[in-house]
């Protein structure tokens, strides 16, 4: 997970360093660091990070080091990284289907966000959904491609999925 | 070197072109010619041990229909009383039973003799007794056109990639599906594509074996097993084909800036044919006949190749590349 925090670290000699490093001990990757001298609250200047973890409990860890070493928190942030993966549906499928379908599926994948679209053109009894998702892991794509494509196998609807 | 060339079809007559137009290269790189010794096709051969003439054969099979004056009524028998080095097997696919092809190139790695084939249906159905067969009889069995027709891949990635390990394949290896889908991608119904493949010659009378995935389900068989060690059969794919994929569904992936393309896909742990939903400007992303693939290897990331997957002369052109790589171990054997 990628987190940003803007820390209040002590003005002296060799602070800034003493409170990245535990980024490291914790196996993170920081990407980016900006500290600026120019705001100094309570003789503590803030440094502003963002860095890569491996979990939420090497993010307690690391926490529990900064306490110690005595570096505020001020604001701490995560950004999720999500996975968009593209579904096409083609059959004789209905909007109400296609909403029972995702619901079905958000009970076992966390969905950041869902879009769907339909084909407005209807020469055929087939009608075409596409679905647009973000989700949480890859392991949440592989999870949703194998029920979507086990419904799909039920209703003898046409599946066909991004790369 | 004495070859025998087993189908006399459109790749075999491209294969005794390319042989003719190769004359020069044989005797200044191998110090000795490639002579065919033996040419058939289902219904008649020409045989000579000094050598039959390449173009003359072509000729004659324009002509007449038939490749020789001579009829057999087993090519097995015929092979067996023919002295050959290399059997070049290159009769038409039967992907069922692996038809007459399947005999030949038993019969030829049974007797020790190197193969050089483009015949998915055997090495769909039989590949690794077949890889055995040669190996006990200590030859070689090459088949770097049955995948993807010029377009290198199984030898790109068995002996180019060979110190790789490689971790899924992607592609298009059924040109006539991806002529359909391009067409698609303008405005035209499947039918209507289907229809014009077939009046380009691109589709068979019968398009089956095309649209309904099975020709890349053959390919995906023969990558699994041969690229990535698996045991697999034609029925361990899951299959789906293009038949289903309407002009609305392609005009509903256009408006999202995405193609729809029959991939064929093999890993470790995947083997499928499925038409797929691909960005704009991906390289899989291609049009018209062309076949495509893209690597994904753990040290060299993402190699992608592309070419013509099929053809007269560009088939043959895989042939020759094995016919050349039989020829060097021979030389370096003899070293």
């Amino acid at each position: 997970m990628m987190v940003n925090a803007e820390l209040y670290v002590k003005d002296l000699p060799g602070q800034l360093v003493g409170s990245l490093e535990p980024i490291s001990l914790v196996d993170g990757n920081i990407v980016g660091v900006v500290h600026d001298r120019e705001t100094i609250v309570s003789n503590r200047i803030t440094v502003s990070v963002t860095f890569t973890v491996g979990s939420a409990e090497d993010l307690e860890k690391l926490k529990a080091i900064w306490k110690k070493r005595d570096v505020v928190i001020s604001r701490m942030g995560s950004v999720n990284e999500t996975f968009a993966m593209e579904y096409m549906l083609i059959g004789e499928i209905s909007a109400s289907y296609i909403e029972e379908l995702i619901d079905e599926a958000s009970k076992i994948v966390q969905f950041d966000s869902i879009d769907v679209r339909y084909s407005s053109k209807t020469a055929s009894s087939k009608r075409t959904a596409m679905i647009l998702v973000k989700v949480r892991s890859e392991d949440d794509v592989d999870e949703l491609d194998m029920f979507l494509a086990a419904a799909c196998r039920k209703t003898g609807t046409v599946y066909v999925r991004g790369l | 070197m004495r070859v025998a060339i087993a189908g006399f079809g459109t790749v075999g007559q491209g294969t005794a072109e390319v042989i003719a137009m190769r004359g020069d290269m044989f005797s200044r790189n191998y110090g000795e010619d490639v002579r065919i010794v033996l040419a058939m096709d289902s219904r008649s051969y020409a045989a000579d041990p000094e050598g039959l003439d390449p173009l003359k054969l072509v000729e004659t099979k324009k002509v007449t229909g038939r490749v020789g004056e001579s009829t057999y009524a087993s090519s097995r028998r015929l092979l067996s009383e023919t002295d050959y080095d290399v059997l070049i097997e290159v009769s038409p696919t039967d992907i069922v039973t692996g038809g007459v092809g399947l005999d030949n190139i038993i019969c030829a790695l049974e007797r020790g003799k190197d193969v050089v084939t483009v015949n998915k249906g055997p090495l769909a159905l039989r590949f690794h007794e077949l890889s055995e067969l040669a190996e006990d009889n200590g030859c070689v069995l090459r088949f770097e056109g049955s995948v993807g027709g010029a377009m290198p891949i199984i030898n790109l990635c068995t002996e180019n990639l060979v110190g790789e390990r490689i971790r899924s394949i992607r592609g298009i290896f059924n040109g006539t599906c991806n002529f359909i889908l391009s067409r698609m991608d303008t405005g035209l119904p499947f039918e209507q594509a289907l229809k014009e493949a077939q009046q380009l010659g691109y589709a068979e009378t019968d398009p089956r074996n095309d649209i309904e995935g099975f020709d890349t389900a053959c390919k995906v068989v023969i990558l699994a097993n041969s690229v990535f060690g698996r045991d697999v059969k034609f029925s361990d794919v899951s299959v789906t084909g293009i038949t289903s994929v309407t002009d609305e569904a392609i005009a509903l992936a256009a408006d999202h800036n995405m193609v729809v393309r029959l991939i064929g896909e093999v890993s470790d742990t995947k083997l499928e044919v499925a038409p797929r939903l691909i960005p704009r400007g991906h390289a899989l992303a291609i049009s018209g006949t062309l076949n495509t693939a893209q690597i994904l290897s753990d040290l060299a990331g993402p190699i992608t190749v592309s070419g013509r997957g099929a053809g007269r002369i560009e088939t043959a052109s895989a042939i020759l590349s094995d016919l050349l790589a039989i020829m060097d171990r021979r030389r370096g054997k003899s070293l």
